[in-house]
């Protein structure tokens, strides 16, 4: 595992384990997530990857049967002591799903929606959603229609709409769990491009199945195979010499 | 080959023919509903029948004033949706967001049971139980009042009202839930910010079909709301005895000679009610079909 990083550690995860019922799902993961920076997690279906990263917003919680042992600090605050409140856990680690998941009402309504519950009032809303908006590049495209559905708008916009929603309740980590698995390939590189220019003041975790991509923005690579984090350094040394002779079979494709 | 053939289409056609049953007799049905109702007019004219203040058809001259049965109508269904509509929404939240599995597995076919209950059970239990409860509780002259059939209907509406809601919300896709809760929102939050708001067609058609139901009951209303023939005040009126459409023709129709206006006038009633209802379905299925989730 790299070491000392520039920006200093975010997430800092030891002997995490997770069961599903009594499939044994993540075994063991240890890493340290640099802050302020893109990690990548790639590895074939149904290696944990996702899972883990489920593991950061406590999203699996909403799991049946799942039990987790192990420690993750986000910054430096244990996320799984009893103390920890779910929700503000959630306001500080946003998440990008893999589907667009917009809200059925306004444009405005849908990065409106978080500010909202943590009690932004009515006169600071305009200018949140505009930042939001603003930083998830979205601005220019919607500001004259933001009364319009959201529904309305193409998978691409959708997709940065749901990145300026958890952007709006200014988190300071944000999960991607395969965000471009579901757009065309420009949309997916105006999401690269925003991913790069979020990292700037954001963490930024992102699971893809896409290892060009992984190549394209991460700036550190973990390789996840059957539960396990099998390697984890800077992305060059992941793509160029891997030391473990499963990353490098899986990264010049001959499985996965 | 041909026998083969022959055999398709023999299927075919028979399972057309079923179909088509339920089309003709549905329209056989207007047929003669309307035609015997539209017969009045020719005796009565058809303004005095849908704004005339009176319903004395065995008076002399005979008063068809459908008003104050058409209100009564309303009064009650008003009653039964105020009612039935928080408490029934409140139940498919329960059981599609809330309950453990265990539970709902028990409240589901509960309240498919309520639905099976015939409508005289309900009436009987209406009236041996509620009609006594609010009469002496409200210090009522007679506990046979609107209000008492408002929470009758209200009870029977509620299976329909549940069951499209609780499926409404249950189709609310999972990642819409996820996505409001790693906003940090909390599960209640999610529910009426979200999930709700998602399902409101589904919820909407649940409500009008809710409606249809209890503005088409009759036995039951018949039993518990006292039926006099009166012009109900609101809200005052659900505190007093009014007689509905349905419990008009139920009432009357066992004693009228065929062919005789007053006869005529139940059909009248009868088609008044048949596109009363009619609307109401229509306005819940285009509720219905108005909104899709395609995420």
């Amino acid at each position: 595992m790299p070491e000392n990083y520039d920006n200093g550690t975010e997430v800092e995860v030891r002997d995490l384990n997770l069961w599903y019922g009594e499939n044994h799902a993540l075994h063991d993961i240890s890493i340290d997530i640099p802050k302020n920076s893109v990690t990548a997690l790639i590895g074939p279906s149904g290696c944990g990857k996702s899972t883990f990263l489920r593991c950061l917003n406590r999203m699996n919680d909403l799991v049946k049967n799942c039990r987790i042992e192990g420690k993750v600090h986000i910054d430096k605050q244990n996320i799984y002591s009893k103390d920890v409140d779910v929700v503000d856990l959630r306001k500080r680690v946003g998440m990008v799903f893999q589907k667009p998941n917009p809200f059925p009402m306004s444009i405005h309504d849908n990065i409106a929606y978080g500010p909202r519950i943590h009690g932004t009032g009515k006169k600071n809303i305009r200018g949140v959603v505009e930042e939001a908006l603003r930083s998830g590049a979205l601005w220019d495209e919607v500001s004259e229609r933001l009364d319009k559905s959201a529904l309305d708008l193409s998978g691409g916009q959708q997709q940065r709409l749901c990145i300026a929603r958890t952007l709006a309740v200014r988190p300071e980590v944000i999960l991607f769990d395969e965000p471009c698995s579901a757009l065309d390939p420009i949309s997916t590189s105006k999401i690269e491009e925003l991913i790069l220019e979020l990292k700037k003041k954001y963490t930024i975790v992102i699971v893809t199945h896409n290892m060009q991509q992984a190549a394209r923005i991460s700036d550190y690579t973990g390789f996840f195979l059957t539960g396990e984090l099998v390697e984890f350094d800077k992305t060059e040394q992941i793509f160029e010499s891997p030391r473990e002779k499963a990353t490098e079979d899986y990264i010049t494709g001959r499985f996965g | 080959m041909s026998n083969r053939y022959l055999k398709e289409k023999g299927i075919e056609s028979l399972l057309f023919a079923s179909g088509a049953v339920a089309v003709i007799a549905l329209f056989l049905l207007c047929i003669f509903l309307f035609r015997d109702g539209i017969l009045l007019f020719s005796e009565y004219p058809i303004n005095s029948f849908l704004t005339a203040t009176k319903w004395y058809p065995t008076a002399e001259p005979a008063h068809f004033g459908i008003l104050p049965l058409f209100l009564g109508s309303v009064i009650v269904t008003i009653g039964a949706v105020i009612f039935s509509v928080p408490l029934g929404i409140a139940v498919a939240i329960y059981i599609s967001e809330l309950a453990s599995p265990k539970i709902s597995n028990v409240l589901k076919p509960v309240t498919e049971i309520l639905a099976g209950i015939p409508s005289v059970v309900y009436g009987f239990f209406g009236l041996v139980i509620l009609v006594p409860i609010i009469q002496n509780t409200l210090e009522l002259p007679t506990g046979q009042t609107a209000l008492t059939g408002s929470i009758m209907l209200g009870i029977m509406a509620l299976p329909t009202i549940i069951s499209i809601s609780e499926d409404a919300i249950s189709s609310v896709p999972r990642t819409l839930k996820e996505g409001s809760l790693a906003l940090g929102s909390t599960k209640w939050q999610t529910i009426y910010k979200v999930t709700v708001p998602a399902s409101l067609s589904g919820i909407s058609a649940a409500v009008m079909l809710g409606i249809g139901r209890a503005i088409g009951e009759t036995m039951t209303v018949m039993m518990v709301t006292g039926n006099s023939a009166v012009i109900p005040g609101f809200p005052s009126g659900l505190f007093a005895p009014v007689r509905t459409m349905t419990a008009t023709i139920a009432l009357e129709m066992g004693e009228v000679p065929q062919g005789s206006d007053h006869f005529h006038a139940l059909f009248a009633i009868g088609s008044v009610l048949f596109i009363t209802t009619f609307i109401i379905n229509i306005i819940a299925n285009y509720v219905k079909k108005r909104y899709r989730f395609n995420l």
